[in-house]
């Protein structure tokens, strides 16, 4: 264990460096689970936090699904929410302000339900003070084109974020959906197209019955799953993509709850990662995680947490 | 609002599958009022995922705090197997409060189930001020299993009035029809002594006691539960559909809601389980 004096107290080893955004460490929080920042203030210190992704937000004000809107499963939850935000300029006046004082680094999350939406609120997003980087959530469907997904599709994809791509010059990330058969192609397209990031994964698609009641548990009947359920699909995703040496980076998600996770990410070819459902089991978590991933590096003699991307040991 | 790990201290079954936990170490709970509740969670691993929303029994100046449960599924299983000195990691306090007691007012409390606790409390912050006499319990349960903490509330010098669906304790029927029968009585001896309705209880009850506040013109509110991950207006899982905007959050703008803000899409509502417990 003389590794533990080669690595740096000053918490530097834990730099990260993912689709052109320096992280103080490779822990983010994940959309739709940390609100705008402000609601965790008196939990944690966002000062700590690698940085934080908002909720989605649209051009628009979005109010959301029926109820009930959540349901507990598995090792996990599903969610139908509806993508409900306060819309971009609700957000630039009243939210944006704290997040530019809160000492992290701000991805802003957005969306459309067309072509235009998500190119005009991603340039007027772009444009804004305090907002670091983008990113985009492609998993809304598109009205124009039959409620399909924009991000199921790569051609689609590839047009979606080529348009976004002209207008914005800030990074740009794109947070995949795993209801495909075919998680490289669409990373491909993000590739092809100028993202800087993709961030892998969305929630999966599911659904449960209350066999009581015989209704579904959550009222548009299919939601988001989450949690630590998915997180052996999500790594599954990070290093097929991460394998085909597609030149982007990628930030992991999915069922992430402790260090010993994170790690897993990073070694499968995620660059840094985003945690998400666990903020709701412990709103402290991140802390703990990113504690977790200092004594991992201190034990294993790791000085840059860099050296971890991709570092999976396969074959003989 | 704060985020803390408490020890149960003891754990005490009341039969028919309710429990009080009594918890110690939680002093930022301390000045916690009717209404508020917490999230709870043990070291359960990661199954059940979530914490579970329970609303407040009791909490002391010393940092004591009392959660009545009922077992309703695997989070509530588990709470009622914690033994003394279990870790319990807390989230609270959390949301609104029901209004203060106040001596020109007199205020029927309707509880209906696990429903209770909210409304103990409420009870007991009236007696606290001198207030319990114009204060009244309506509490009502399926059978006499359903009504519990009968002694600790006769103690606080409350009135209290019972109602049970099989008839085995109290009125034979439920405690809407109790509350209309003391409707007629305080409209009638005293017709211009203000009065309030508070109640908790499952959604059906709620929707009811609302329909009754309203057609009397009686001032309501009503605590309501719905499914949530985070408690403090993040995953907004625990919408309700509302009179003035599309949706209002049971932990944030709640859980305590003036009836009428809502009642708007009541008829035909889910009648989901019963409030005040977790599932």
């Amino acid at each position: 264990m003389t590794a533990i004096a080669d690595t740096p107290a000053d918490g530097s080893a834990l730099r990260a460096t993912c689709g052109g955004l320096e992280f103080r460490n490779p822990v983010l929080t994940a959309s739709g689970t940390f609100g705008y920042g402000q609601e965790f203030e008196a939990l944690l210190s966002l000062r700590g936090l690698g940085g934080l992704v908002t909720k989605g937000i649209s051009p628009k004000p979005r109010f959301g699904n029926p109820p009930p809107r959540i349901c507990e499963t598995a090792a996990g939850m599903l969610n139908s929410i509806g993508l409900e935000n306060v819309g971009v300029e609700a957000f630039a006046r009243d939210k944006l302000p704290f997040l530019r004082s809160c000492g992290t680094r701000v991805l802003v999350n957005f969306f459309g339900t067309t072509f235009d939406e998500y190119v005009d609120c991603g340039a007027r997003l772009a444009e804004l003070d305090g907002v670091d980087g983008l990113e985009m959530n492609v998993s809304c469907p598109n009205i124009q084109a039959g409620g399909i997904e924009f991000g199921r599709d790569p051609t689609v994809l590839r047009d979606l974020v080529r348009a976004c791509r002209a207008v914005i010059s800030k990074p740009l990330w794109v947070k995949l959906t795993p209801n495909t058969s075919d998680i490289v192609a669409l990373a491909r397209a993000c590739a092809d197209s100028g993202a800087d990031a993709v961030s892998i994964i969305n929630t999966i698609t599911g659904m449960a019955i209350d066999v009581r009641t015989r209704r579904p548990k959550i009222a548009t009947v299919f939601g988001g799953l989450s949690g630590p359920a998915i997180k052996p699909v999500a790594l599954r995703m990070v290093y097929q993509v991460h394998r085909a040496k597609i030149p982007i980076a990628i930030c992991g998600i999915g069922g992430i709850q402790d260090g010993t996770d994170a790690i897993e990410f990073l070694l499968a070819g995620a660059s840094c990662v985003q945690v998400g459902t666990q903020n709701f089991v412990d709103p402290a978590s991140v802390e703990r995680i990113i504690r977790e991933i200092e004594d991992y590096c201190r034990v294993q003699g790791v000085t840059d947490v860099r050296e971890l991307v991709g570092a999976l040991a396969t074959g003989q | 609002m704060r985020y803390f790990d408490a020890r149960v201290i003891e754990n005490r079954s009341l039969g028919g599958g309710y429990f009080v936990l009594r918890l110690g170490g939680c002093e930022p709970l301390v000045g916690s009022r009717p209404g508020q509740f917490v999230m709870l969670r043990g070291d359960w691993g990661r199954d059940p995922l979530l914490p579970r929303p329970l609303s407040l029994l009791a909490v002391t100046q010393e940092g004591r705090a009392d959660l009545l449960a009922k077992v309703v599924g695997k989070g509530t299983a588990l709470m009622e197997r914690s033994p003394s000195g279990s870790r319990i990691s807390v989230l609270g306090p959390l949301g609104n409060s029901f209004p203060v007691p106040s001596a020109d007012v007199t205020d029927l409390l309707v509880a209906g189930g696990v429903g209770l606790p909210p409304l103990f409390m409420q009870a007991e912050a009236s007696a606290r001020v001198g207030l319990a006499s114009s204060c009244e319990m309506l509490y009502g349960g399926r059978t006499s299993r359903d009504l519990v903490l009968l002694g600790e509330m006769r103690s606080l010098g409350i009135a209290l009035r019972l109602a049970t669906e099989d008839g085995s304790l109290g009125r034979r029927g439920r405690v809407t029809d109790e509350l209309e029968a003391r409707l007629e009585h305080w409209l009638g001896v005293a017709a211009s002594r203000r009065l309030r309705i508070m109640a908790c209880g499952p959604r059906a009850m709620l929707w009811a006691v609302g329909r009754i506040a309203q057609s009397c013109n009686i001032e309501c509110y009503l605590s309501l539960e719905e499914q949530m991950a985070c408690g403090i207006g993040v995953c907004l899982g625990c919408a309700v559909a509302a009179q003035e905007k599309p949706y209002l959050y049971v932990c944030k703008d709640g859980p305590v809601f003036p009836a009428a803000e809502v009642m708007a899409h009541a008829p035909g509502a889910s009648t989901g389980a019963s409030a005040g417990g977790a599932r």
